[in-house]
């Protein structure tokens, strides 16, 4: 999967083979979930210096509890911890906690916390410190992450080492919602309070906040009290660039050690450039095209198939992410542990054509609504739109800023939208809120008993094959019934130095920078 | 003078008060706004609700927009729905890059732009004139993201002189802050330069083509001393007015030039203030720039009064 070795792989097959192989060990090693990172040079030497490392993007905020950007918790990773991380194949590892035991009745969590941490600034850590931070995450009216945590009831301290989580209903993925990422870090209670969290940044991992210059760069530095492993750098300096061929630019004259801005089409190209190395990787994230539930003729289920037959997913994927993006057609990719192996939906227009004919649908024009916060969701559309036009739908592309989106969305002003849902850790996150008839996020207004009991089962499993078939049972199901039509899942994909060693790619894209050196 | 002043600054202020009730009925009349932003697709009216009642976004907009007039004149911005900083902190650390970036390039468009236009006024239909036509006429039409990531390439990746991209401050360090400047600085400028070349170029054959200039040649006097003492003075009223307004789109309009730079300058924290809907934050950005741009206008005012008397009777 990685390609430091400078040869390119030929195509789809030979990674997906790689990537399957690769799962194959992990899941032996875990009994659990999927996917891989890929360590390259871990253990080579290197001594402090400053890292440079050009993100695409800025956070909104410092805020970890309250963020929902990205690069917020690219950045944060390495500065705070949660209770358990994610292990390079997705399953979870000790990391503020050690370990952790179930009550038989499956309703309470007891996690047994790590000695000898202490914050940045000093004090000690302890269980009264994840109890504060866990009413705030759990409290909605701040908190992004509080709906993850519908099911607990309390977080209690038992002593000063241990932490209780009470629960009403037995959450077999508890550890995906308190640790899949910084969003649910343990924040010291001392910077709850006032404005500190927004404009600070004191937490228990490998590196500490230092400034924060907006519009510019974020500086961390070497926690040498670090409880891990690491860190082997003295500095490292997040830079905000915007502009792939500027971060690029400053990767090739050295300014930059390693980037995430890397755009799909310079992949092929950087691959045979012997002065920048590539690591890329599958992610946790799938885009699809959903419909409109409420109005006709979409409610039709043979409508949504047959707008599903007509389009070619691997065109799809090639227009949005060039080679960087695999065509889908559910919700979690090959290679994940909950990976459903179930693709009905073949290129086939003439099909789509009878089953808009079966329908009694003829001349049809659909409102399909796009936000340019996703650029190549707008690649993807062109794409699906002259594919429609072929099979005689005549499509009204409508692009809105995000929050002009978001607003229709809100008021169901749409026949189709395209749209993502990022790094599905579980399978959980990835059906049971979109699809359930009582789902959150089930905005298209999709029903099923049979998929509600389905979901509904695979909630209270706590053995993780039994709740993978329910979800792919449940999954089959819906899409048959075209509640979303899964279109691809992009990869992850970082650029570096030569000189730059220990880089891990993982499948939700973060940047772990504890075990990355620089070399000579 | 002083009643020509008193009357330039109360238009300033009235026409402040103006920019900021226009922005803030746009920004509170288009759909979207920063709660529901932020909530994403994992929409919860009761949250959304409650938020929105919490960031004070239900309440009537002519209080909300009294509470932010009632701050904002003590100086007080209020904090960023997005990030949670200090508005005024925010726009603070944008100013000084914006200014050197501004200052640089309007600096670099002058000293193109007045020689030049100046010459190719003088000397029109020379082949100079035609020369230098021709380039403005090609520079002003180059857009400013594709130029800038040339200069990148040639300066920064080929010959390796210049560093990529990035802003350092001359407190800091004012080699490396020169460095940093020189491109960015080029991409505007040129583009700049270009136009207010045209602009002294034709202000100053206007003055050739007057009487005064004929008589003044008439009288004996050489070509050049014609220029300078009797075009020259003619012709800076619009030539300052219109590097006034450069400078004033310098400091708030290269929104592109500082994200292909990594410049953290005001256009662009505008920029994502309006993509993100962070009101507090885009009232006070664009209240910031406005006021420079207005303080800018005042200062044209002030210089032409000064350059001409005429134009500071009522």
């Amino acid at each position: 999967m990685n390609r430091t070795d400078g040869a390119r792989p030929r195509g789809r097959s030979r990674r997906w083979r790689l990537a399957a192989l690769i799962s194959v060990v992990a899941l032996a090693a875990t009994g659990c979930s999927g996917g891989e990172s890929v360590d390259v040079d871990g253990d080579s030497g290197g001594s402090g210096g400053t890292l440079v490392v050009a993100i695409s993007s800025e956070p909104d905020s410092l805020d970890v509890h309250v963020s929902t950007a990205s690069p917020t918790f690219l950045v944060l990773e390495n500065v705070y911890d949660t209770l358990v991380e994610p292990a390079a194949d997705l399953s979870f590892q000790p990391a503020l906690a050690t370990d952790w035991q179930i009550s038989e009745d499956l309703l309470t969590w007891t996690f047994h916390l790590r000695k000898d941490v202490t914050w940045h600034n000093g004090r000690a850590f302890g269980a009264d410190d994840v109890v504060a931070s866990f009413q705030r995450i759990m409290d909605s009216d701040v908190a992004a992450n509080a709906w993850r945590f519908e099911s607990v009831t309390e977080v209690r301290k038992v002593d000063d080492l241990t932490v209780e989580f009470a629960l009403n209903r037995p959450t077999p993925n508890l550890l995906a919602n308190v640790g899949g990422f910084k969003g649910m870090a343990i924040v010291p209670p001392e910077l709850i309070e006032g404005d500190g969290l927004a404009t600070g940044a004191v937490g228990t991992g490998p590196f500490t906040f230092v400034s924060y210059t907006p519009g510019d760069k974020i500086v961390l530095a070497a926690n040498p009290e670090y409880w891990g492993e690491g860190p082997f750098v003295d500095r490292v300096e997040f830079r905000f660039i915007a502009e792939p061929t500027t971060a690029l630019t400053n990767l090739r004259t050295g300014d930059v050690h390693l980037t995430n801005n890397v755009p799909p089409q310079q992949i092929d190209a950087l691959s045979d450039d012997s002065d920048v190395e590539l690591g890329r990787l599958a992610s946790n994230d799938y885009w699809y095209f959903t419909c409109n539930f409420d109005r006709e003729p979409f409610n039709n289920t043979d409508v949504r198939r047959a707008l599903s037959f007509a389009v070619d997913r691997e065109q799809i994927a090639q227009a949005a992410y060039f080679d960087a993006a695999t065509p889908v057609q559910s919700a979690m990719g090959p290679g994940s542990f909950w990976a459903t192996d179930y693709a009905p939906f073949s290129h086939d227009p003439q099909q789509s054509r009878d089953l808009l004919a079966k329908a009694g649908v003829s001349g049809l024009t659909v409102d399909l609504m796009l936000t340019n916060e996703f650029p190549h969701t707008i690649q993807a559309a062109e794409v699906i739109a002259s594919q429609w036009k072929d099979v005689g739908v005549g499509v009204n592309i409508r692009t809105l800023d995000f929050a002009s989106w978001l607003d229709e969305q809100g008021k169901g002003n749409y026949d189709c939208y395209v749209l993502g849902w990022l790094n599905n850790l579980d399978g959980e996150y990835a059906y049971h809120a979109q699809h359930h008839s009582g789902g959150a996020y089930n905005f298209q207004g999709y029903a099923n008993a049979e998929v509600d009991r389905l979901l509904d089962e695979a909630r209270v499993q706590t053995d993780d094959t039994t709740r993978r078939d329910r979800y792919a049972a449940a999954a089959r199901l819906l899409i048959d019934d075209v509640s979303y039509a899964y279109l691809y899942t992009p990869d992850t994909v970082l650029a570096w130095l030569p000189t730059v060693k220990g880089v891990e790619v993982h499948p939700d894209g973060k940047t772990r920078l504890r075990g990355v050196r620089i070399g000579g | 003078m002083g009643r020509y002043l008193l009357r330039r600054l109360l238009h300033t202020v009235l026409a402040m008060l103006g920019v900021s009730i226009g922005v803030f009925l746009i920004m509170h009349l288009v759909p979207g706004d920063p709660i529901r932003l932020a909530l994403g697709t994992r929409f919860d009216p009761e949250v959304y609700q409650a938020l929105r009642s919490r960031a004070g976004l239900d309440r009537p907009l002519l209080a909300q927009y009294g509470t932010w007039l009632s701050h904002a004149v003590t100086g007080d911005f209020g904090v960023s729905f997005r990030s949670g900083q200090p508005v005024g902190e925010l726009l603070w650390q944008r100013l000084g890059p914006t200014a050197t970036l501004a200052g640089a390039a309007l600096l670099v468009a002058l000293s193109i732009a007045l020689p030049v236009g100046i010459l190719s006024a003088v000397w029109s239909g020379s082949v100079i004139d035609r020369i230098a036509t021709a380039l403005s006429q090609l520079w002003v039409s180059v857009p400013d993201f594709w130029s800038g990531i040339m200069y990148i390439l040639l300066f920064a990746l080929v010959l390796g002189w210049l560093p990529a991209s990035g802003y350092v401050s001359p407190l800091d360090d004012p080699v490396q802050a020169l460095r940093h400047l020189v491109l960015p600085a080029l991409t505007v400028g040129l583009i700049s330069g270009s136009i207010l070349t045209r602009f002294v170029r034709s202000a100053v054959l206007e003055a050739l083509n007057q009487d005064y200039t004929r008589t003044a040649r008439a009288k004996g006097l050489s070509r050049w001393q014609t220029v300078r003492r009797h075009v020259l003075p003619n012709a800076w009223i619009p030539i300052v007015t219109v590097a006034g307004l450069q400078l004033g789109f310098l400091l708030g309009g290269v929104v592109v030039v500082e994200v292909i730079f990594e410049w953290p300058g005001l256009g662009r924290l505008a920029y994502d203030a309006v993509i993100r809907r962070d009101y507090s934050l885009l009232q006070g950005a664009v209240l910031v720039i406005a006021t420079v741009f207005l303080t800018i206008n005042l200062f044209v005012d002030i210089l032409c009064g000064y350059l001409d008397p005429r134009v500071r009777r009522p």
